[in-house]
């Protein structure tokens, strides 16, 4: 979104892509054609010219990885990759009493897609390897000198240094974090629930029918449930976030406050919140509002109330609690943010303001608040969506309770998207739609980050802090 | 003119005393919990002197050390448990913090094709839950021999392998150191890696500890997929994973006072180790809610 | 210098662990695609000459100290507080017959709840026999991680256990588990200074509510059909064979049904209610409805006014009900092998660990009230009096089948919705609907 260069094009993006794959497949045929032996065995074997010009590092390296990419395909894959289409026809069996698993569907689309992805892998790594030929047989012809290995490996620290520097990152959040993601969008459109599991079960693919079940809003359909829960979602991370914001401020400013002493103490405590493991902490602070617990034991004693309070019982009432307890957690990050970015507004701004004779709160409104809106834009968006998916303080704190007859596949009044998912695939073991669910919770999020991202200033100018 | 400097000092008094007030209030609320947490670890669990469970009053009838005691016996695994989570910790800290580095200084400094494509695919994958790929990740893990007795380095692999993506914070502290000096360097014929290794590392000090503060404090908080992975392998237990099933289960009565105890043995070397660096997390907080 | 080579020495450990990996499963890879479970060379190579392979491969053998079991490790969930004992009684029964010589005990710590989900997240990595409540074996079957009780074993756990504890272990006809204890159910703890009489529920919330205590009871799925069940409701589902639910047979939305929702309204509307029956968790309480499971917790807090009785009396619109409720037990299950002489070696041990003998001696060691009908009626069980309290409830229980998943998370929600107060004020026709969707979604859990 930043450069220009892209935004501009008037082509859509999936004309450009065969385009370029269009110029692709015409590039492969003139380096066949007009390349030498060692080119044209390269198609075969990769980094073989490379190797042949005396490049024998860099023709190493793509002789390696397509040595391990193939080994891996063949080894290990194969059979995996072949039955991907139905995730698996042998069913388990019993012979005598003994069990015979048959097909794993599980492990069939997980290894499946892996060994799928090494396929691309090896693909990309071939086209390269045919790029570089090209390139290498156009310096020659040029009369240039090819460079030498030691310059190749030297480059690994200099101009290719950001390979170097990327390479294992951009493996390991592939491997961990990329295939899960696409392994669980597949998983979206089969029936993989409680009736059928991988080992004993097969499941397979059955297209939209999730999704169908997600919209529909008959008596069994998670369609009023998922609204339910979405109009929390979104109301929460609302308090959540802005509560936080600016109770978090307002708590910075008064321990900025001139003539306050002891300014560290009172940091310092704020900020052991952040400092004891959030597991310890929340399921302490839970059993406090307890309708047995310590406040409501105490608030009955001193005779202040009747009965118990039902801060962990009612739907309207959990909800309260929950943004409250929050904001106890919420509270110090914002004030070690706010204070030192506050510390950052001249001090001459406010002193002109004063001689104007501008009341403190209309000092907070035109100076203090414009300036910090500004420069936590990217902050404030990060800690939105963060609370979209704020997993430990509703988990932690009380499971997402109290459910309700009014609503399917157990949610509860203070579920979030995500608790609700996890409850679905922890007790009912409901892969396929906590699967949907987990696509609806990325895409909200998605596009609300994009938008509001798009429209930040510090984001728009990267190269401008530069 | 007298009058009005001892009436502005008056209101000014006033309005500090009202700070005050406030502010030994929020410290209240903020420290209660840690409070309660303290007195329960002392509260016995042996029934001869006390009761272990939930009570409804705060301060301990008699004072007593069985709790920690009860960590300590050997009647469970709790040094194990605890020394898992240090190794795991120090680990993750240790390669984390070497992989948002190098990532950082590649998105900061190189300019390469694919760059914002790769910062925006990032971001968005940081969008989906990560719950739902708990199970892939088991089976995954398990197939690397890394689940149950492995469940350790497994762990600590899932940890680093993802962390490339938590790059935001210490790019943006790399942005604001000047382009110019990289410039001076390279014009005297220094590679890009020294660069990196002798100028830009030496200057990050601040973002440094900060990175390594956050990967040290996470691995003592992850309870549900640690649990996932260990798969009921005792050894293998953090002791998150550990400590919630004496709350969480049936199987365990009167455990909550241990429970106490344990986690303010969890609590006390974060705290401190906090309380020590408080002033580089500031800085990298700050740094990252700017630059984002 | 240093941080650069360090960087390359824990890329190139990394790189290495990742292959490492790879390489070391290839093999089972490149056998078949089927989970990489631990299988411990089937081949049944018999030590002696004089037992050839026939001998080995017939189940059940006849001369069963010939055959050869194989080797390998048994593993063993239970909670933690017998773990110590079931290694003892395991490890001496594998002392005890030479010929399962070649089978290492292993006892982890994983309870009762926790072990079933674990199963069924992943059968192969899971234990070998693992304990668990009955409410979750149709969920066990459906999954496969449950074999069939050997049948030869069948036949003794059916006549020896009641007959209600047997259909614990049944899923359709099937019987899939050996039953461990029969103590499952609920009943009522009291302080006897606070509680002059536990006969009537109007007795015990009027004299918590004067001492200023509480009353404590779950009102999820397990605990509310004390209730239904007590006004004469029925909540059963049946089975096929896989364990899926074929038909439902309820009567809720009836006269009965809101009798017992009146009288759950009304207990959940008294200020000295509480709702939750786990004692641990729980504060100033006179009065809770638990398992045995809690009794030394609670003996604690009550200490010399500990007392324990049969569910009280409930009485709407002055008609009295006794409280019902379920009666279940712990099973303890083999899951399915994929070597028989393994099979056959983890169904004697499961049959050792459910015997009478190891009942009695569970029932000394941690308090858990046998199934078995002989050790039950032993002298030691008889005198303890929260076994006894539960015995006296028995009386009106019903045994517990198998329900749905679903049907307990609606439960909760049925629960969550009283104890939030939803139906306070509300009029007969309300509470019907109510409890006509309840019905409807019962029904509809079941295909």
């Amino acid at each position: 979104m930043a450069d220009a260069s892209t935004g501009n094009t008037r082509k859509s993006p999936v004309g450009d892509f065969f385009r370029i794959l269009g110029h692709d497949i015409k590039e492969i045929g003139t380096t066949f054609r007009e390349g030498d032996l060692k080119t044209r065995l390269s198609y075969l074997i990769c980094g073989f010219g490379p190797i042949a010009r005396g490049r024998v590092l860099l023709g190493g390296f793509f002789l390696a990885i397509q040595a391990v990419l193939l080994w891996f395909i063949f080894g290990f894959g194969l059979p995996y990759l072949s039955k991907l289409d139905t995730l698996g026809l042998v069913e388990t069996h019993k012979e005598n009493r003994k069990t015979v698993y048959g097909d794993n569907s599980f492990l069939i689309l997980l290894f499946g897609l892996l060994a799928l992805c090494a396929v691309v892998a090896l693909i990309l790594i071939w086209r390269i390897n045919v790029r570089e030929n090209r390139k290498e047989e156009l310096i020659l012809k040029a009369g240039k000198q090819l460079p030498g290995n030691r310059a190749d490996f030297a480059s690994l620290f200099d101009s290719h240094f950001d390979k170097t520097l990327l390479a294992l990152p951009v493996v390991g959040i592939f491997v961990f974090t990329v295939l899960p993601i696409i392994f669980m969008i597949c998983v979206a459109f089969t029936n993989y629930d409680a009736n059928h599991q991988a080992p004993s079960k097969l499941f397979t693919w059955v297209g939209f029918t999730n999704f169908k079940n997600l919209f529909s809003f008959g008596q069994d359909g998670f369609g009023s449930t998922f609204l339910t829960v979405l109009t929390w979602t979104l109301v929460w991370a609302f308090f959540a976030t802005f509560l936080c914001y600016f109770l978090g401020i307002a708590v910075a400013m008064l321990i900025n406050k001139k003539g306050i002493r002891f300014k560290k103490l009172w940091r310092t405590i704020l900020v052991m919140t952040i400092a004891v493991p959030q597991f310890v902490s929340l399921l302490y602070v839970g059993k406090l509002f307890a309708a047995d617990g310590l406040i409501n034991g105490t608030l009955m004693r001193w005779g202040l109330i009747e009965r118990a309070l039902p801060f962990w019982t009612d739907p309207m009432w959990a909800r309260v609690t929950i943004v409250i307890v929050n904001i106890w957690i919420g509270i110090p990050y914002m004030m070690l943010i706010a204070t030192g970015l506050l510390m950052n507004i001249p001090e001459d701004l406010y002193e002109s303001a004063r001689i104007d004779g501008a009341t403190p709160w209309q000092m907070f409104r035109s100076i203090t608040l414009p300036y910090m809106l500004f420069v936590t834009g990217p902050f404030l968006l990060t800690q939105f969506t963060g609370n979209l998916n704020n997993f430990n303080v509703i988990y932690l704190l009380n499971q997402g309770n109290p459910k309700s007859m009014g609503m399917v596949g157990g949610a509860g009044g203070t579920d979030l998207l995500v608790t609700w998912l996890y409850k679905m695939t922890i007790n009912d073991t409901n892969y396929r739609m906590a699967a949907v669910i987990g696509i609806m919770v990325f895409l909200v999020t998605a596009i609300v980050s994009l938008v509001v991202y798009q429209m930040l200033p510090s984001v728009r100018d990267e190269e401008g802090f530069q | 003119m007298n009058e009005k400097t001892s009436s502005m000092k008056r209101k000014r008094l006033v309005s500090n005393i009202f700070s005050y007030i406030l502010l030994v209030l929020i410290s209240i609320i903020w420290l209660f919990p840690f409070v309660g947490l303290v007195l329960n670890s002392f509260r016995s669990y042996d029934p001869a002197v006390e009761y272990g469970g939930m009570v409804d009053y705060l301060i301990p009838k008699h004072f007593s050390l069985d709790s920690y005691r009860f960590l300590f016996s050997g009647e469970t695994n709790y040094i194990r448990w605890y020394g898992n989570t240090i190794i795991i910790a120090f680990f993750v800290t240790l390669i984390q913090t070497m992989v948002v580095l190098c990532v950082a200084y590649a998105l900061s400094r190189m300019r390469f094709a694919g760059r914002t494509l790769l910062m925006r695919f990032w971001l968005v994958l940081g969008m989906f839950p990560g719950f739902l790929t708990m199970i892939c990740l088991y089976f995954l893990l398990k197939q690397m021999g890394l689940t149950q007795a492995g469940a350790i380095p497994g762990l600590i692999l899932v940890s680093v392998a993802s962390s490339g993506m938590g790059y935001y914070v210490c790019k943006g502290y790399f942005d604001t150191i000047p382009k110019a000096l990289d410039e001076a360097a390279r014009i005297d014929g220094a590679s890009r890696a020294r660069v990196f290794f002798t100028m830009t590392i030496p200057m990050s000090k601040p973002i440094i500890i900060y990175t390594a503060l956050v990967a040290f404090m996470a691995p003592w908080c992850d309870y549900v997929f640690a649990s996932y992975i260990a798969f009921g392998h005792d050894a293998s237990f953090n002791v998150a994973v550990a400590m919630q099933r004496w709350v969480w289960t049936g199987d365990y009565q009167g455990y909550f006072t241990r429970f106490c105890a344990g986690g303010v043995l969890v609590a006390i070397p974060i705290t401190i180790l906090f309380m020590l660096l408080q002033r580089y997390y500031v800085e990298g907080v700050t740094g990252g809610a700017v630059k984002g | 210098m240093k941080k650069k080579l360090l960087t390359m020495v824990l890329a190139g450990a990394m790189t290495a662990s990742l292959l490492a990996g790879c390489g070391g499963t290839s093999p089972a890879a490149e056998t078949a695609p089927a989970p990489a479970a631990e299988t411990p060379a089937p081949e049944a190579k018999a030590e002696a000459p004089a037992a050839e392979a026939p001998a080995a491969e017939e189940p059940a053998a006849d001369a069963a100290s010939d055959v050869d079991y194989g080797s390998g490790e048994i593993k063993i969930w239970v909670a933690d507080n017998v773990v110590d004992f079931t290694k003892e009684k395991a490890e001496g029964f594998i002392k005890d017959h030479p010929e399962f010589g070649g089978y290492t005990i292993l006892v982890e710590a994983t309870g009762e709840g926790d072990a079933a989900s674990k199963m069924i997240t992943d059968v192969t990595a899971g234990a070998d026999i693992y304990g668990f409540a009955q409410d979750q074996i149709a969920r066990l079957v459906t999954a496969g991680a449950l074999e069939e009780v050997e049948p030869g074993n069948a036949a003794k756990v059916e006549s020896e256990n009641a007959a209600g504890v047997v259909n614990a272990g049944k899923v359709g006809d099937t019987l899939y588990a050996y039953p461990m204890t029969a103590d499952n159910g609920y009943f009522l703890y009291y302080d006897k200074s606070v509680i002059k009489d536990p006969s009537t529920l109007e007795g015990i919330i009027a004299d918590c509510e004067a001492a200023g205590k509480n009353l404590c009871m779950d009102l999820g799925g397990w605990y509310q059909t004390a209730f239904f069940f007590g006004t004469g409701c029925t909540l059963t589902y049946d089975t096929d064979d896989a364990g899926n639910f074929t038909k439902c047979n309820i009567d809720y939305d009836s006269d009965k049904g809101l009798a017992a929702l009146k009288g759950l309204v009304a207990m959940a509307a008294s200020k000295s209610f509480v709702q939750g029956s786990s004692a641990g968790d729980l504060t100033n309480y006179a009065a809770i409805v638990d398992g045995t499971w809690d009794a030394g917790v609670i003996q604690e807090t009550l200490g010399d006014n500990y007392a324990c009785a049969k569910l009280p009396t409930f009485t709407v619109d002055g008609q009295t009900y006794q409280m019902s409720g379920f009666n279940g037990c712990k099973l303890l299950g083999v899951k399915p092998q994929e070597d028989e002489g393994k099979l056959a070696v983890c169904d004697a041990l499961a049959d050792y660990l459910t015997s009478e003998e190891v009942q009695l001696a569970r029932f000394n060691a941690v308090g858990w009230g046998p199934s078995n009908i002989a050790a039950q009626n032993s002298a030691e069980v008889k005198a303890d009096p929260a076994l006894s309290a539960l015995s006296e409830q028995f009386a009106f229980t019903i045994p517990q089948g198998n329900y749905p998943g679903d049907y307990w998370t609606l439960a909760e929600s049925l629960r969550d919705s009283i104890v939030g107060g939803d139906y306070k004020n509300a009029d007969d026709a309300a509470l019907q609907a109510a409890l006509k969707s309840f019905q409807d979604s019962c029904i509809s859990y079941a295909k």
